[in-house]
């Protein structure tokens, strides 16, 4: 046998696919993800959760590497709670998107591997998106897929969610918000579809619903089958989780 | 970067209740750099079968000829009209016949099929660029924005759509998924096969 050199290479990231997905509405917020998880073709589990109740204006869905998207989590719920303890209040959405920004860029050279989507409620009361890179560009918007599926779902929110490609009525204009009844349909097809077309989607759905004070929404959201409710202070927003099964194939 | 995105393009077909529609982007483009925005890649064969070829357009040339050549030479040996799924076979032969030197095509066909009792039925299919033949129930896709139109498509289509909503259906589809596409776009051309004729629409889309 002939003495060669072998290259070893250590590789400190993964991929473990799965897809997230936020819309924000006039006064709620809905993030939502898949619970696979996956590497390569093989499932790791069928419950692995992506969406996380940072507070009750705040929920934080991470897509990518799973290690890196748990650890970024918890390291996110440490600052917030030094926040609590040095303000007695929670910090606001939008505070809490500089503080991403902030911890996401400070690993500039050896990157959390994930896409970040925070959704909630802002100060003034208005539903919030806010989407980032890995390494901290970020942007509020109305709405934002992320992850495996995310070539397969953005596309068409862009026609459902911001009506493009179509034309009102002459006389009318297209809504800049739309309904929770409209919405969470929206979210539930989006997901369906990515399953049916990509292997790394399926198993669960967790649909996150964040609610203003005296949000609208609330008879609507309360009137669905399997509705939980995560809310933990009394400041008037209101947490919800919606849990359904994806097919398994 | 793969030869099958160096020119972009897609194409995308589609059933609905006794008619069928195909619709393609119109961009030719070298790399990053787009060069006409009105490259046809959709195709007739008879009155009722269309089909489109996205992938390296000096194949697509090169293919168009070659399956013209041979749906004309089965049109005079069998004084008929090729049938649909016929020329999904026809398609797909010519395509393994270069198995180990392949056109960059991946060729997608939509028609009509004469039944027995007098009806017609809607056919569309798709093929990798080797030939292996899929032959969808609901719709196919093929080109660089193919992954948005599926997603788009899964969301957007239903069974049984008259010619007019299968416009609009397959329209927005094509639209949306190729403006989520730096490769597609620049217009797009839509028919729509019915028993008694076909309607064929350019869309202008957006042009960046």
């Amino acid at each position: 046998m002939s003495q060669q050199p072998t290259q070893q290479a250590f590789n400190p990231y993964t991929e473990n696919g799965g897809t997230i997905l936020a819309i924000a509405g006039a006064d709620f917020s809905v993030i939502a993800g898949d619970t696979r998880q996956s590497e390569g073709y093989s499932i790791q589990t069928r419950y692995a959760p992506k969406v996380f109740r940072l507070t009750d204006k705040a929920t934080l869905a991470v897509n990518g590497f799973a290690a890196d998207g748990n650890m970024f989590v918890k390291k996110v719920r440490q600052r917030l709670e030094w926040y609590r303890h040095a303000h007695a209040k929670d910090m606001p959405i939008r505070a809490i998107a500089r503080l991403i920004q902030t911890m996401l860029y400070a690993r500039r050279f050896f990157p959390y591997y994930v896409y970040n989507i925070l959704g909630g409620i802002e100060e003034d009361g208005t539903g919030a998106v806010y989407s980032f890179d890995p390494v901290g560009s970020y942007e509020r918007e109305a709405c934002r897929a992320a992850g495996a599926a995310q070539s397969l779902v953005q596309p068409f929110l862009d026609n459902q969610i911001y009506f493009k490609n179509q034309t009102p009525a002459p006389g009318t204009s297209f809504p800049r918000h739309l309904p929770l009844t409209t919405v969470l349909p929206l979210v539930i097809d989006s997901f369906t579809s990515a399953t049916e077309r990509h292997i790394e989607v399926g198993d669960g759905l967790e649909i996150y619903v964040v609610l203003a004070k005296n949000s609208t929404s609330l008879q609507s959201l309360l009137n669905m089958r399997g509705v939980q409710e995560l809310t933990a202070t009394n400041d008037g927003e209101r947490v919800f989780v919606i849990r359904k099964d994806l097919k398994r194939d | 970067m793969s030869i099958m995105d160096h020119n972009g393009g897609s194409v995308i077909a589609m059933v609905g209740k006794e008619c069928v529609a195909i619709a393609s982007d119109l961009r030719l483009g070298n790399q990053a750099l787009g060069i006409s925005s009105n490259f046809q890649r959709i195709f007739p064969v008879t009155d009722r079968i269309y089909y489109g070829l996205p992938g390296l357009a000096t194949d697509v040339t090169t293919l168009r000829d070659r399956i013209r050549f041979r749906v004309n030479m089965y049109t005079i040996k069998e004084e008929r009209e090729i049938a649909p799924e016929t020329f999904a076979h026809l398609v797909s032969s010519t395509l393994y016949e270069r198995r180990f030197g392949p056109y960059f095509i991946e060729p997608v066909m939509a028609g009509l099929t004469k039944t027995p009792t007098g009806g017609y039925k809607p056919f569309i299919a798709a093929t990798d660029l080797i030939g292996c033949l899929n032959f969808a129930k609901d719709f196919v896709v093929a080109g660089t924005a193919s992954t948005k139109l599926y997603g788009v498509a899964e969301g957007l289509w239903e069974p049984d759509l008259e010619p007019e909503d299968l416009f609009e259906t397959i329209s927005q589809t094509l639209m949306n998924a190729v403006d989520r596409d730096a490769f597609s776009g620049w217009g797009c051309v839509v028919h729509v096969i019915t028993k008694d004729k076909v309607i064929t629409r350019t869309l202008k889309g957006r042009m960046d």
